[in-house]
């Protein structure tokens, strides 16, 4: 397997992802790092990790909340569907809405108080993906 | 170049990384299934990948293994690293180049297979700003 040099390598990158679709909020699950990641909004952005499951994306320019990054996805359904076997229901097919997955991992921590962070936070992701009506299909849960 | 650790589904592309264990060249893959994802996102994010994540992959000032979780879960244990740097540029959405941004460290992460699945911006160590704050809780040995 030959690597490819690195300005090969960046025209390659910009040849593959080359597109005329505008921008619109999207979800991607990836098998190779088993999780999901909910970006709406385009701007450039940096990480912060929120809680076990949840490192969300905030906007270089503005500061908020653009989206996120859910690890471990296999597992967390897994967990989820032993303790919580009703989850099943929202679990549909292997297609989960992805607020249900931020529900289902915020009723889950014991810890929360109101003022923490991911008590704003949370909500905020919910808004953001209902909207959207963001569905990732894994195929695992 | 299109090879990968399945390629009955999947396209890969494959570039050099330093590998920590002898300082020589290794080979990792990132997937066209998350280039085309990065290329409806914006220019801006795009170009991240063409032209940073190789920096980092090549020159990171420090690359850490095994990411943290509160389970106990293999699959996060040993093989999946981190790369991480302070590259000499950032991109706004629009694919315009500008400094980085000051107190930030990027890092790529990679699975096992040596496929890298997530890069990104995060806030630096204030007290190593080559790290990434919480370094020291988020990994469980530092190669690199």
């Amino acid at each position: 397997m030959r690597a490819l040099p690195n300005d090969e390598f960046a025209r390659e990158v910009m040849r593959i992802a080359r597109t005329e679709e505008p921008f619109q909020p999207r979800f991607d699950y990836d098998p190779d790092g088993d999780c999901i990641e909910f970006v709406f909004q385009p701007d450039p952005f940096y990480a912060e990790r929120l809680d076990d499951l949840v490192t969300v994306y905030y906007s270089q320019e503005t500061g908020e909340v653009i989206g996120s990054l859910i690890k471990g996805v296999r597992g967390f359904c897994k967990r989820v569907l032993e303790t919580s076997p009703g989850f099943r229901i929202v679990f549909d097919d292997g297609r989960v809405k992805l607020e249900h997955i931020f529900l289902a991992q915020l009723l889950s921590r014991k810890d929360i108080r109101p003022d923490d962070l991911a008590s704003v936070t949370y909500p905020k992701l919910m808004r953001a993906a209902e909207e959207s009506d963001a569905q990732a299909e894994v195929g695992v849960c | 170049m299109a090879s990968g650790p399945d390629e009955s589904r999947r396209q890969y592309l494959t570039l050099t990384a330093v590998n920590p264990a002898d300082g020589l060249n290794q080979t990792v893959q990132i997937s066209y299934q998350r280039i085309q994802t990065l290329g409806r996102r914006s220019m801006g994010h795009t170009k991240e990948c063409a032209f940073i994540v190789p920096i980092i992959l090549q020159k990171p000032s420090a690359i850490f293994e095994g990411l943290r979780r509160d389970e106990d879960d293999d699959r996060w244990g040993c093989g999946w690293r981190c790369y991480c740097g302070v590259p000499d540029r950032a991109y706004t959405a629009d694919g315009t180049q500008r400094p980085p941004y000051r107190g930030q460290v990027y890092l790529v992460f990679i699975n096992d297979q040596q496929v890298a699945y997530n890069w990104r911006w995060e806030r630096a160590d204030p007290d190593d700003p080559r790290l990434p704050v919480d370094h020291e809780k988020r990994f469980k040995r530092k190669l690199l």
